[in-house]
């Protein structure tokens, strides 16, 4: 009883101190001068990523089992990676703007998790014998770090293509602009005004553009570097349930939804790595690869479990409201 | 960039050595090309990009009217960087002119269909295709009766508008992941592999691999990330990118290190690796012996009287004699009452009856002998052993009752009275498990719960029923597999070369002009992080006061 008190304790706690951490980096878009709200901000996931350390750890000794034997606890685990990522990212480099990604998804996932939705869920349940195995901590574990990696790199890259496209639409406006203004041409000095205007404009634009520029291309370089952090994890975590599949059931891959789909978006973030291997440096191609494999993502962790069939079975939910 | 100088060991027939001397009013010096060697590679095969010019010039300078040559050579070269860069970033050309050779003997056709096969976005194609046969797969159920189909895509009402039956079983959708297309798609998939890496990565190996010093001050600084830093050593930048983890070399005055090799040779080791899956995967699916039997504790088989081959490859082995006894079949549960493991016990005898493996499997831990893995995936109620009025015991035979879900349900029936009257009454008994038995009476009302061996008899309208034992039957999953270590070598070598090609080969060149230092580098992963990395070392150089210059002239000059 009492570890349930406490990990009643650490949710609330870690909730609050992301919303925190995201009110902070609102409000740091607004007032860019203060350097200790980014440092505290970083304090902040460093906080959540402890108190949700604690709830694992703490759920690990009440039921005895390792935390990830159904959906509350992934999601979870989930949130934790997320807060992995955002620590690890910054040891990195300081200067990235993966915090912005980080910090809501990790808010989101947690709170789903705990919300009402799930409550049936939120007890700890005992084990079927099917996975009782020590691959169980390797490969689902690697399997929600790689979700938690691919999708703060695909929302990356989701980012790009709405800059992207906002700035096409944008710069067609300005040019219908140019194109009113200098056609008014001989109309004295109401028209001067205008093309100072137009060139006042153009100029924030360019100004704008560059930022824009230099934004797209980190956002790109990040987006990269993220999603073959997580390639590598959904490498490893596919092919150790393969092996465990094999060691369990007797053959290593059985066209079971949720491998099927796992691999799916295996073979996406494939073509994602390869559509950068080509020196077009549109980058749009592979920023629309990554999007769809957003979609994909959600579909593998969520979708199958929604059906509920399948030797996957274990993660299904049915949505109860009450 | 990487191109030699020029090296004569590479001179194929078309060398026209002429010599040349050209004045040239800005450069104020005369300066002599030796040797001027035009170096094509031009072939049959279309395509102006094959055309890879290699201009080496060797100049005299004589400057200050000293007339003591200072030799410098300066390196023309295009079209070679592309193979450098990235690990398929050209698509044919350069590499094939490189094999040209190799491929002579086999004519015209293989090599254009290893061009085409080797095309990224054809394999890009592929393999979107082969993700959304996949997603389609799992939309469709598999496996089903035609009826299924008829009733689930019919053709007066289609989904989507065309989709009817028709097409789900004459492309062979209901089994997808077998069907022509499918596997037709893996094979070309496959191929492609095969083709873009005998054509692109495997010749990147020799470009990766032959360094080269850059010798000009100009090649240095056209880098990605190029700097010079006035009075500086390159031994100084040399130790310190030593400590970094760089190897360095050092000739003379330049200096060339490089860093994570390894990053530019895995992506060749996951190609490798999911090819050698592949063979794996079909070796398994043509060469093994499946199949699965519910045997009841006590019980005996052959192994092979229940294993079937899946294809032509299988052969059967001598251990297919053996035989399997099952000892004992039996439950663990929680204190909740669920399921927490299933064990059996299992002896294995040979031929001659002499036992040869005596073993408790579960779920999770198979029992392996003679290539053969047996596995413990399902149980079943087998009989139940009962005293009526002290008599027996007898063997009610348990017949599993259906239930929604994957509960499972057992029930048994013990006819009282005449068992020829067309209203036979008598005690129904009913299990989820082996733990417990629930019994009914003659009316089908609940009477109680009994233990097997609790020794406690229970009283039904007069009648004494004592549940002596619930025997199970385990159900086991046989099977021999000879790709499993094939396709567990691939797992581990891809796991392996995916991590690697997360490294980033960094290659930085220096030269020491002087009293200054000319560096110049690139990667090909870490973009944004390598200029930071550079700027590092940089400030660590120690500058170099002027007390000391012609000490560090003179040392440069040896």
């Amino acid at each position: 009883m009492i570890f349930s008190i406490f990990e009643h304790i650490l949710t609330h706690i870690s909730f609050s101190i992301v919303s925190i951490v995201i009110t902070i980096h609102l409000m740091s878009l607004l007032v860019d001068r203060i350097v200790e709200l980014y440092d505290s901000s970083d304090k902040g996931i460093i906080t959540t990523f402890f108190c949700i350390t604690g709830f694992l750890i703490s759920r690990w000794i009440s039921s005895g089992h390792f935390p990830l034997s159904d959906l509350y606890e992934s999601l979870m685990f989930l949130s934790w990676s997320f807060s992995i990522i955002h620590i690890v990212s910054k040891i990195w480099n300081h200067k990235n703007h993966l915090s912005v990604i980080t910090a809501p998804s990790a808010i989101f996932t947690q709170g789903f998790a705990t919300s009402g939705l799930l409550t049936e869920l939120q007890q700890s349940a005992i084990l079927v014998p099917a996975l009782k195995s020590q691959w169980l901590m390797m490969h689902v574990s690697m399997m929600v770090l790689s979700y938690a990696a691919l999708l703060c790199g695909s929302l990356l890259s989701l980012a790009l293509l709405v800059i992207t496209f906002r700035k096409n639409i944008e710069i067609f406006g300005k040019i219908n602009h140019l194109l009113i203004g200098s056609s008014s041409f001989g109309f004295g000095e109401q028209c001067m005004n205008e093309r100072n205007n137009v060139l006042r404009n153009t100029f924030f634009l360019s100004f704008r553009n560059f930022h824009r520029y230099q934004l797209i291309h980190q956002l790109d370089y990040w987006s990269y570097r993220v999603i073959s952090l997580g390639f590598i994890f959904l490498t490893i975590g596919i092919l150790s349930g393969a092996v465990w599949a094999n060691e369990a059931w007797g053959a290593y891959w059985n066209w079971d939804p949720k491998e099927t789909w796992a691999f799916i978006t295996w073979t996406i973030f494939a073509i994602y790595l390869h559509t950068r291997t080509k020196k077009i440096k549109k980058g749009a191609n592979s920023a629309i690869v990554a999007s769809l494999g957003f979609l994909i993502i959600w579909i593998c962790y969520f979708g199958v479990n929604l059906l509920g069939i399948g030797l996957h079975s274990y993660g299904s939910f049915t949505l109860t409201s009450n | 960039m990487e191109s030699l100088s020029f090296n004569s060991t590479q001179i194929p027939k078309q060398v026209i050595p002429q010599v040349f001397t050209i004045n040239s009013h800005l450069l104020q010096s005369n300066f002599k090309c030796c040797r001027f060697s035009f170096n094509t590679h031009l072939h049959t095969l279309c395509s102006s990009r094959n055309l890879s010019l290699r201009i080496g010039c060797e100049l005299k300078i004589s400057s200050d009217g000293k007339n003591k040559p200072i030799p410098k050579k300066i390196i023309l070269s295009d079209g070679a960087p592309s193979l450098s860069e990235d690990v398929s970033g050209n698509e044919k050309i350069p590499a094939k002119s490189r094999k040209s050779g190799m491929m002579r003997p086999f004519g015209s056709v293989p090599r254009k269909l290893l061009g085409v096969l080797s095309n990224l976005p054809l394999a890009i194609g592929e393999m979107f295709v082969i993700a959304a046969l996949m997603a389609l797969g799992t939309f469709i159920d598999q496996g089903e009766a035609p009826d299924f189909y008829f009733q689930k895509y019919p053709e007066d009402n289609p989904v989507f508008g065309f989709f009817t039956w028709r097409w789900v079983l004459s492309l062979g959708f209901d089994h997808m992941f077998s069907s022509p297309v499918f596997l037709g798609m893996l094979v070309l998939l496959a191929a492609s592999l095969m083709a873009c890496t005998y054509t692109t990565q495997i010749p990147l190996v020799k470009v990766a691999r032959r360094w080269s010093f850059l010798h000009s001050a100009e090649a240095i600084l056209k880098q990605e990330f190029a700097d010079t830093l006035p009075r500086a050593s390159v031994h100084d930048l040399g130790i310190i990118l030593m400590g970094a983890g760089y190897e360095v070399f050092l000739k003379g005055p330049s200096l060339y290190a490089f860093k994570g090799l390894a990053g530019r040779f895995a992506p060749i080791g996951v190609h490798l690796a999911m090819l050698l899956i592949m063979v794996g995967g079909t070796l398994s699916a043509a060469g093994s012996f499946k199949g699965s039997v519910t045997v009841p504790q006590g019980l005996n088989f052959i192994l092979g009287d229940v294993m079937n081959p899946t294809g032509f490859l299988s052969t059967p082995t001598q251990t297919f004699n053996t035989e399997v006894h099952v000892n004992r079949f039996y439950m663990d549960y929680y204190e909740s009452g669920e399921v927490s493991q299933f064990y059996t016990d299992l002896s294995l005898f040979d031929i001659d009856g002499k036992e040869v493996l005596r073993k408790t499997i579960s779920v999770n831990d198979p029992l392996r002998y003679g290539g053969i893995t047996m596995y413990q995936t399902d149980w079943g109620f087998s009989a139940l052993q009962i005293l009526k009025d002290g008599e027996g015991p007898f063997n009610l035979a348990v017949a599993p009752l259906k239930l929604n879900g994957d509960k499972k349900l057992y029930g048994t029936f013990l006819p009282v009275g005449g068992a020829d009257s067309p209203n036979v009454q008598g005690i129904s008994m009913l299990a989820r498990d082996l733990q417990s038995i629930v019994l009914y009476d003659q009316e089908g009302k609940f009477v109680g719960v009994r233990r097997p061996g609790s020794k406690l008899p229970i009283d039904i309208n007069g009648i004494q029923i004592e549940i002596v034992d619930a025997i199970g039957s385990s159900g086991l999953f046989l099977k021999t597999d000879p790709g499993v270590p094939i396709v567990y070598g691939g797992f581990g070598t891809l796991m392996l070369t995916t991590c690697i090609s997360f490294l980033s080969h960094s290659q930085i060149w220096a030269l020491q002009d002087g009293t200054t230092v000319v560096i110049g580098g690139k990667t090909n992963r870490a973009k944004v992080e390598f200029p930071e990395e550079m700027n590092r070392f940089l400030d660590m150089i120690p500058e170099i006061v002027e007390s000391s210059l012609p000490k560090q002239s003179e040392i440069i000059n040896h």
